[in-house]
């Protein structure tokens, strides 16, 4: 500690209170800054803490290293120990304490002057103070003095013979004779007790590290090394002891003493320090010279490292706790990862905080858990029923509630899927009324044959891929200029025909049938569903007017019906196709301030010039299909197709589901899904909807694929294990190639042979297990012996029949075609009847049989097997969470 | 008992006292600026004939070539003697004398040269490296032999010298003392001081390496003419060792030098009356055998011309009696 290397001590009893040692030792008291501000010569900490300057004490020159003694009493003891290897007794601020008087000024001398290198204090038997010095030939390193010893005759003798520093030295506090005297002809580097035990000090020699054993002071454990500096137990695994040398940091484990069980990355420039942070487990800080970082290893995870090739992980990270370098930090013996940091110069003092690492843990439903030091966080999502409207349910809760209703099950009704959903979402609404229509239409095309189409080829993949690609094809379209329904005034507005359009129109759901071109059905369920303002426009859009005044007029007196609608429908009433009227200047004008944008676009249409319809095509919040179908009405060839690719791109870059009905099932459909996904996370639609396309293309997808095993192992993680095997049955009708192989094989005893593989090359003997009495048709086939070499199965443990026999108390229903009554009773039944049994005492039985057993023991029901066959079925225990 | 074999390269060499200015920058470099060169042995003895220097090979690139600079022909490594596991804590003799029967009788029973020198902190055993595999052939049944490689202590193991490659003599023939003695009259102080305030003293030390030795000298040699003018400084892995006489010592400021609690000094016992060369051995085995067996310490330091072996001040008279019988017994 010559003056450009300043140390820091804590108190070990005295939260506030620490030591700074360079040239002089200063006590100070840290506070928080309000109650110190008053005072002068505070100095600043951090933004809360101030120190202040308690005492100096600068009675002990040429310190080389300090160590503050351990107990209550005395208090503020502090060992000095010099270049010349003298120990000296000191204290700070305690003149008055009769205790600390007997013993402040006391020297311990050894025999040769060298330096001091280190100091520590016994932490039991704290009369103890061990002394660390230098090598001298014919000298010990290691002194251990009892500071409570009193002046023996010999030593007073010894004090005659000195001569050359006989100046200094008052001999009544003279010690000349240590306690123990360890580590002849070599040097001690640094010095610690080992907490294991009060009489082991581990000592860094000159090469090799030395465990000394004061009730066997002949004897030493050591091991040769270099990393000999700074040895430090850790406080909290009394095993663990770091070392240093230069820039390297061993960890050693006392049980395995040969070599160190791990060495942290080398640092460029020489370690100073290295300090186990004594509030919490397993972290190490170091500081290496000129440098204003302090490196932490977080060793959290590895408390006892284990064997030689476990290279325990370790995680590393670097504070900066002030801007200046740093010449010393120490932890704070009882405040939580907080440390006093004193700068290289100047003795600049920052009181530092590290900041825990937080680890953070997802479950699969829609908790949240962290930790961050001693605390644990758990956020879940708020399931209060009145805060659901206002905040957006997590889509895991979603998911959830969804798997439960069966979501994506409804496989006739397609459209119905939305509802199962909640019905709350007009995406889902709109995806599934797309793959409703997409499914119908196809489905329409394989049954009436008789239809005339021009799309021959692959009829059903045109279908499935989008109206995008449905549009591109197009050929042969008519124009057509027609009246408004109920007059004989001649628009000019310009429609178009084909039939690639009118399937388009189909698609999206405004005209259900062949090439027909009216749209009443549409517009009837439209009102049945109260969208009046919808059906007005689709009306008007059909050139239709009046019918499209009177929906809006039936819209104003249904119940809970807006008024206003009369009066937009008087404004419609007014039409005129004069150019420069009043109505059209006020309609054009005004229709900006409508709320609802079906009555927007209406006079849009109707203020607009013929094949402009901007105003129309881009209101965004009108469904996309109404816009399709809209510019498969009025936009020409040219047109159609650009506005088309267009908001395909559109949906695609913002993940809208409605943009499926543009897409298809296609790849451009898993890029839109993609996006989606990617936007709300809800692979539970994605898997649904992609198993719908039937090209397969799209399933082999590797991100569709992805998709599924997610959703599959979400279903898992939540224990929905029934919902995840109706999905995977669902899956495997629309996808065969997802049906998995037979994994599992019943092998007779006497021959190897599988016994269904062997009966099923014997055509005659009917179909896999079946005849095992698994179908669940006792009366029909009964076989309980291997078909290879005919001799007879095992017998369950249980009911000591051969298997094969079916359970005695199933009723079966004695139908044999497994499809027609798939009952629950039925499938029990089946079940009941398979094999089982326990993997590792290898007894078993009737399926039904063991699960009744097991269900009220834990021990095999083999009289003789001690096996607990259930408890060593990890997941046999868990509960599946949804009922089915 | 284990011993260490270094790993320095070491260099002798001796500087004519005529020439030493030339040499004055590398040696304060090396003494001094111990961070600016990569040496880790360097050691410097001002006997009244020359400078005796002993340097690792990185430390001898920076003395100059010149003919006032005459090097021993042949690499030197160091041995150390370490007490090791077995720590017996029974007060033993120190420095050469402790080693003397173990390993410097042994090494001259097998004609194995050897340059010893003793610091504050140890001792230095130097053997030629050519003869490093008879060394360890010799000493590996006492010794548990360590090799350092890197500052890393590893086990050495017998470089595979068989049996019987020299029979070692059978019995204990008698050592006779064959070159004359001499014991100047000043005595001598063994310390050392830390290294934070060697610049403090830079000055001071300077003084006393290369000035010191004319009108100083000439003063003290006019009131004894038995004074010898002897002074050694060495800095071997950091640690600082210094021999001077009793006078020099008053020169320093209160508290800079080590001393020992106790205050010993030493007399010195100077060998040779020709310079010695580095062929003959069992030089230091003559010396220190007697001294192991009347349990006297001492320190002994070799150098270019002749050795130097330092015994405790009061034991002097009893040691010369010592030295003297067995040179009379041939």
């Amino acid at each position: 500690m010559s003056g450009s290397k300043p140390d820091i001590l804590w108190s070990p009893h005295h939260p506030d209170r620490y030591v700074i040692c360079d040239s002089e030792l200063g006590l100070y008291r840290i506070g928080p800054v309000g109650s110190a501000e008053a005072k002068a010569g505070t100095l600043p900490l951090s933004e809360e803490t101030a120190a202040t300057l308690l005492a100096i004490n600068s009675d002990t020159p040429y310190m080389k290293c300090v160590a503050w003694y351990p107990k209550h009493e005395p208090e503020c003891l502090l060992a000095v120990g010099q270049a010349n290897g003298r120990v000296v007794l000191t204290s700070l601020g305690q003149s008055h304490n009769s205790a600390c008087k007997e013993l402040v000024g006391k020297e311990f001398v050894p025999k040769h002057a060298r330096q001091c290198n280190t100091l520590a204090w016994n932490p039991v038997d704290s009369n103890l103070l061990a002394a660390g010095l230098d090598k001298h030939r014919a000298d010990f390193s290691v002194l251990i003095w009892d500071i409570s010893s009193k002046l023996s005759p010999e030593t007073s003798v010894a004090a005659e013979k000195i001569r050359l520093s006989s100046v200094d030295l008052d001999s009544s506090t003279v010690v000349t004779k240590p306690l123990y005297e360890l580590g002849q002809n070599d040097a001690c580097l640094s010095l610690c007790w080992l907490l294991r035990d009060p009489k082991l000090l581990l000592a860094g020699m000159h090469r090799n590290l030395a465990i000394f054993d004061l009730r066997n002071t002949s004897q030493k454990t050591f091991v040769n090394t270099k990393a000999i500096q700074g040895v430090t137990v850790d406080p909290h695994f009394h095993d663990r002891v770091a070392s240093f040398f230069e820039g390297q940091v061993a960890i050693w484990d006392l049980r395995k003493f040969e070599k160190p069980v791990l060495t942290l990355t080398e640092q460029p420039k020489p370690l100073t320090k290295v300090a186990w942070c004594p509030t919490r487990t397993g972290l190490l800080a170091t500081l290496t010279r000129d440098s204003n970082i302090i490196r932490l290893y977080d060793m959290q995870h590895t408390p006892t490292p284990i064997g030689d090739e476990t290279e325990p992980t370790i995680i590393e990270r670097s504070v900066q706790p002030c801007e200046s370098q740093i010449g010393s930090f120490a932890w704070h013996p009882s405040s939580q990862n907080r440390m006093v940091v004193v700068s290289a110069t100047n003795r600049v003092m920052t009181d530092f905080t590290v900041f825990e690492r937080i680890s953070l843990a997802w479950s699969s439903t829609t908790s949240l858990m962290w930790a961050c030091g001693r605390h644990l966080y758990e956020c879940v999502e708020d399931s209060a029923e009145g805060v659901e409207s206002m905040i957006e349910k997590d889509i895991a809760t979603k998911m959830r509630e969804r798997a439960q209703s069966r979501y994506g099950h409804d496989t006739v009704q397609v459209w119905r899927n939305h509802l199962l959903a909640g019905g709350k979402d007009a995406q889902l609404k709109s995806l599934w009324h797309d793959l409703f229509y997409i499914l119908s239409v196809s489905h329409m095309k394989q049954c009436a044959e008789d239809m005339e189409l021009k799309l021959q080829g692959n009829v059903q993949s045109v279908v499935y891929s989008g109206i995008k690609n449905i549009v591109k094809t197009t050929s042969g379209t008519t124009e057509s200029r027609r009246c408004w329904i109920g007059s004989d005034r001649q628009t000019d507005v310009l429609r178009y025909h084909s039939e690639e359009r009118c399937l388009a129109l189909r698609l999206c759901g405004w005209i259900s049938r062949g090439t027909d071109t009216d749209v009443e059905n549409f517009l009837r369920s439209l009102e049945q569903e109260h969208e009046w303002e919808r059906a007005a426009a689709v009306a008007l859009f059909n050139l239709d007017i009046r019918r499209a005044i009177q929906i809006l007029n039936k819209g104003a007196m249904a119940e809970k019906g807006d008024l206003n609608l009369n009066v937009v429908a008087m404004a419609l009433s007014g039409y005129t196709d004069e150019k420069s009227s009043l109505w059209r200047e006020m309609c054009s004008s005004l229709r900006l301030q409508l709320k609802n944008p079906y009555l927007c676009i209406m006079f849009a249409f109707l203020t607009s010039e013929p094949g402009a319809y901007d105003g129309v095509l881009y209101e965004s919040s009108v469904a996309v299909r109404d816009r399709v179908a809209f510019a498969c009405m009025f936009l020409n060839d040219a047109q159609l197709p650009r506005y088309i690719d267009r908001l395909t791109l559109e949906m695609k870059e913002a993940g809208n589901l409605e943009g499926i009905l543009l897409t298809g099932l296609t790849k451009d459909g898993v890029d839109l899904m993609e996006s989606y996904v990617d936007r709300t996370g809800d692979v539970q639609t994605a898997s649904f909807c992609m198993l719908k396309g039937s090209p397969g293309e799209v399933l082999k997808d590797p991100r569709v694929q992805c998709w599924i095993e997610n959703y599959r192992n979400l279903l898992d993680a939540w224990r929905f294990w029934h919902k995840r095997a109706e999905f995977d049955i669902h899956r495997g009708k629309l996808d065969p190639s997802s049906k998995p192989l037979a994994q599992v094989f019943v092998s007779c005893n006497f021959c190897g042979k599988s016994i269904s593989y062997s009966c099923s090359t014997i055509p005659h003997q009917g179909r896999g297990f079946s005849q095992y009495g698994v179908s669940g048709s006792p009366t029909k086939s009964k076989v309980t012996s291997c078909p290879g070499c005919r001799k007879p199965l095992p017998r369950c443990a249980l009911c000591l029949m051969n298997m094969g026999t079916p359970v005695s108390n199933c009723q079966g229903t004695g139908k044999s075609d497994e499809k027609v009554d798939l009952t629950r009773e039925n499938k029990l039944a089946q079940f009941n009847n398979w094999f089982t049994w326990c993997h590792n005492c290898r007894h078993g039985g009737h399926a039904g049989h063991m699960l009744s057993w097991f269900r009220d023991h834990t021990e095999c029901p083999v009289s003789a097997c001690t096996c607990k066959c259930m408890q060593l079925d990890t997941t046999g225990n868990l509960v599946p969470s949804d009922s089915s | 008992m284990e011993l260490h074999i270094l790993e320095h390269s070491l260099k002798v060499a001796s500087i004519e006292k005529e020439g030493i200015q030339i040499c004055t920058h590398g040696l304060i470099k090396l003494a001094f600026l111990a961070s600016k060169t990569r040496c880790k042995f360097f050691s410097l003895t001002e006997t009244p004939e020359d400078y005796t220097i002993i340097v690792d090979e990185e430390g001898f690139k920076e003395l100059p070539q010149s003919e006032h600079i005459s090097v021993a022909d042949a690499t030197w490594v160091a041995l150390n003697v370490v007490s090791g596991g077995s720590n017996t804590s029974t007060s033993q003799p120190i420095g050469v004398t402790k080693i003397a029967k173990s390993v410097i009788a042994p090494l001259a029973d097998h004609n194995i040269s050897v340059f010893m020198l003793s610091t504050y902190q140890t001792d230095f055993i130097l053997v030629r490296e050519r003869d490093l595999p008879m060394v360890m052939h010799t000493l590996s049944s006492e010794f548990t032999l360590f090799r350092v490689v890197n500052g890393e202590t590893v086990a050495a193991h017998n470089l595979g010298v068989t049996n019987g490659f020299v029979k070692p003599k059978l019995g204990k023939l008698p050592r006779p003392i064959i070159h004359p003695l001499s014991s100047p009259s000043n005595m001598f102080c063994v310390t050392s001081l830390d290294p934070d305030t060697l610049p403090s003293v830079a000055t001071l030390l300077m003084d006393v390496m290369f000035y010191s030795g004319g009108q100083k000298e000439s003063g003290a040699s006019s009131e004894d003419s038995n004074h010898i003018r002897f002074f050694s400084f060495s800095l071997i892995e950091g640690y600082i060792s210094l021999v001077m006489d009793e006078q020099t010592t008053q020169r320093f400021p209160n508290n800079v030098l080590f001393t020992s609690a106790s205050g010993e000094l030493w007399k010195m016992v100077r060998i040779g009356g020709q310079p010695l060369g580095f062929d003959e051995c069992g030089i230091v085995a003559q010396i220190s055998e007697p001294l192991a067996t009347a349990d006297i310490p001492a320190y002994y330091i070799s150098t270019f011309k002749f050795d130097h072996a330092l015994v405790p001040e009061e034991n002097i008279q009893s040691v010369i009696g010592a030295l003297r019988t067995e040179s009379a017994a041939q």
